[in-house]
């Protein structure tokens, strides 16, 4: 039985060595006032439309846009939500990638969609179905900084309030999966019954959408079986940067979906194809194939573009050896 | 102070590292990368740029002088490219619309001929104050490069200590009595400062010169007080940045060490008045004393324009000049 393959989110905006970098030199020249925003949008259709089809060419079942029109998966949003200002640059988890944290300086209010002009762009050039990417309302609360709230419960509820508006329009815009990144709960578990109201907010407002709920960057066992009471239909891990996942998802509910990061999205050194054939055999033999999903690591823009692009045929190329 | 000694009471006045292009360097390399002109070329503007910064540096009175890197494009890459067993990669973004090539280790790291020491010794031929040697440091090597070779971050690490020690050993030979190096990868992961520590140990252990590392970007109160544990004379932090927030961790656990008191934010275009810059270190002084004292920006200039970057250094000369008279 065929074993699905699927992408955590982002991609590498930099092209393949020689090409022209044309996102970085339009947003250089809007900089300047040499561009307009709508030459900004020209160029990064163009990128979404090129990462769609190196997805699809790599043989990914489950595509993303890539984030590319992205920083980061707190900024778009906050941009677009009255109450917030965008503030300093911080270290981005472990990694020599740097975001602007969002302030929370007001009620955090709904205005209109962020993500969905982008979700259906990428759906008409995509020939699969293609995955939204929400940020979850714990990671969310914990990548910026309060201001407003009384406490740290009010405000996760707060975004989760305007997450779940954007979750349905999503779906409303025929998104037929949507992903919620909760990267820091792994290093809060004290959070994990706001994750499960919080997230559960989101997931309440669909009907149709399957939902996942992702975390990378690390292990969940300080979360340990709680993060399945979390209410999505499958749940994302690392199982590079935190190997000892597997014992997780051993113990994960028969009804739940499992994606499994297996391909090393931060170091260039491709995996070998043996070793990650082992990999997804152990993996079909705990969860079965109907209920795996494999895919790299975390997000693959922590790597040059033709090391993701290596990564994604591999990963691909190897999942079919074993599905077939 | 190690070997070395400074005039005066103390409250001496130095830079993190770079300082601003100015345009024709901005220019040059641009022409350069389109193959419109020679390496050669940009060197001699490298040259140029390097004696206009140490100029400035001594007409205000600077105690500890940097060459300004003016002939760096990054940290990591500048050493990356000298050093076998590292290869430049493609790019990848660091953060906004701003990208770097960074490294891939594919074979055993090592260092087989000095990397800066001919920039310092320029430098230094040009002034009579102490020209600062600086040094990235192995494990922000480490984390800023991909690792295609070795089997753990520990034996990339120390790898690279060792050729960094070996560099730093080439600079003391050279006269070099300040020898800086930069870690601002150590707070990124409290699990590793052991790691930071020892590689650490291996760089500073034969060395006489006074040793600084700077840190940056980071949590800094989980790191403390471990980070004094870190092998230096000295380390350099950024104060402005966090309204001086870490101070009141110095009430319960006292700084040991020589600080480098960043005191002026180096990602804002706004000069901070004298005034402002004076109240902070009167501030810090109720901490640490000002023989222990080293004052500058938070970080490296870079990021600033030529104008701002003089405006900012030249205000931290006269906060310390106001505060000296207290002393």
């Amino acid at each position: 039985m065929p074993i699905q393959t699927t992408v955590v989110g982002s991609y590498p905006k930099p092209p393949a060595e020689g090409e022209t970098f044309t996102v970085r030199k339009t947003l250089h020249a809007l900089e300047r006032g040499d561009a307009s925003p709508e030459d900004l949008k020209e160029a990064q259709d163009e990128l979404v439309t090129t990462v769609i089809r190196e997805q699809q060419e790599a043989g990914i079942d489950v595509v993303t846009d890539g984030l590319v029109r992205w920083d980061d998966i707190v900024t778009p949003f906050a941009r677009h939500i009255a109450g917030f200002e965008i503030g300093g640059l911080l270290r981005w988890f472990d990694n020599n990638v740097y975001y602007r944290r969002p302030i929370a300086r007001g009620a955090v209010e709904w205005r209109g969609p962020s993500s969905v002009d982008g979700y259906r762009f990428a759906a008409e050039i995509a020939d699969r179905p293609v995955k939204a990417v929400i940020p979850g309302p714990v990671s969310f609360a914990r990548l910026s900084v309060n201001e407003h709230y009384a406490d740290h419960e009010a405000f996760v509820l707060a975004i989760a309030a305007v997450l779940a508006q954007e979750a349905a329009e999503l779906e409303a815009a025929g998104a037929p999966i949507i992903q919620i990144d909760e990267p820091s709960l792994l290093g809060a578990p004290e959070d994990i019954d706001l994750a499960i109201e919080g997230v559960g907010r989101i997931t309440g407002e669909l009907s149709e959408a399957r939902t996942i709920l992702a975390t990378y960057f690390g292990d969940a066992k300080r979360l340990g079986t709680d993060i399945f009471k979390i209410p999505t239909d499958a749940f994302g891990f690392d199982l590079v940067s935190g190997p000892e996942n597997i014992e997780l998802i051993k113990a994960a509910p028969g009804d739940k979906g499992i994606q499994a990061g297996i391909v090393d999205a931060r170091n260039t050194r491709l995996e070998d194809e043996s070793a990650l054939e082992g990999t997804i055999e152990e993996l079909v033999g705990i969860v079965g194939p109907e209920r795996l999903s494999v895919s790299p690591s975390s997000g693959l823009e922590f790597l040059p573009r033709e090391k993701a692009r290596a990564k994604l045929q591999r990963l691909a190329s190897v999942a079919k050896k074993v599905g077939a | 102070m190690g070997n070395v000694s400074l005039p005066g009471p103390g409250l001496w006045t130095t830079s993190v590292g770079s300082l601003p292009k100015p345009d024709y360097i901005i220019k040059a390399r641009g022409q350069l990368a389109r193959k419109e002109i020679e390496r050669e070329e940009l060197k001699e503007l490298e040259l140029k740029a390097t004696r206009e910064w140490i100029e400035f540096q001594d007409s205000i009175g600077t105690d500890v002088v940097v060459d300004g890197e003016q002939y760096r494009g990054d940290m990591v890459a500048f050493f990356a490219e000298e050093m076998p067993g590292l290869e430049i990669g493609g790019l990848v973004r660091s953060y906004g619309n701003r990208y770097y090539r960074k490294p891939i280790a594919t074979s055993p790291v090592g260092r087989d001929k000095p990397i800066t020491v001919e920039w310092w010794e320029y430098a230094q031929s040009l002034t009579d104050k102490p020209v600062k040697g600086m040094l990235t440091g192995p494990y922000t090597i480490c984390d800023w490069s991909f690792n295609e070779h070795y089997a753990t971050r520990r034996d990339f690490v120390l790898d690279l200590a060792r050729a960094i020690r070996d560099e730093a050993l080439d600079l003391e030979r050279a006269g070099a009595r300040f020898i800086q190096i930069d870690e601002p990868a150590a707070s990124t992961r409290m699990d590793e400062l052991d790691l930071v520590i020892e590689a650490m140990a291996i760089v500073t252990e034969p060395l006489s010169a006074h040793t600084i590392t700077h840190i940056c970007y980071g949590d800094f109160h989980r790191a403390y007080p471990k980070m004094l544990d870190i092998p230096v004379d000295q380390i350099d932090l950024e104060f402005a940045n966090s309204d001086y927030s870490l101070l009141d961790e110095f009430s319960t656990d006292p700084f040991t060490k020589y600080v480098g008191l960043g005191i002026s934010d180096v990602h804002t275009h706004a000069i901070e008045p004298v005034d402002e810059l004076v109240e902070g270190i009167r501030r810090s002084l109720k901490h640490i004393p000002a023989d222990r004292m080293f004052v500058d920006p938070d970080c490296g200039l870079k990021t600033r324009t030529v104008e701002e970057a003089k405006e900012k250094l030249t205000n931290i000369k006269k906060a310390v000049d106001v505060v000296r008279e207290e002393l």
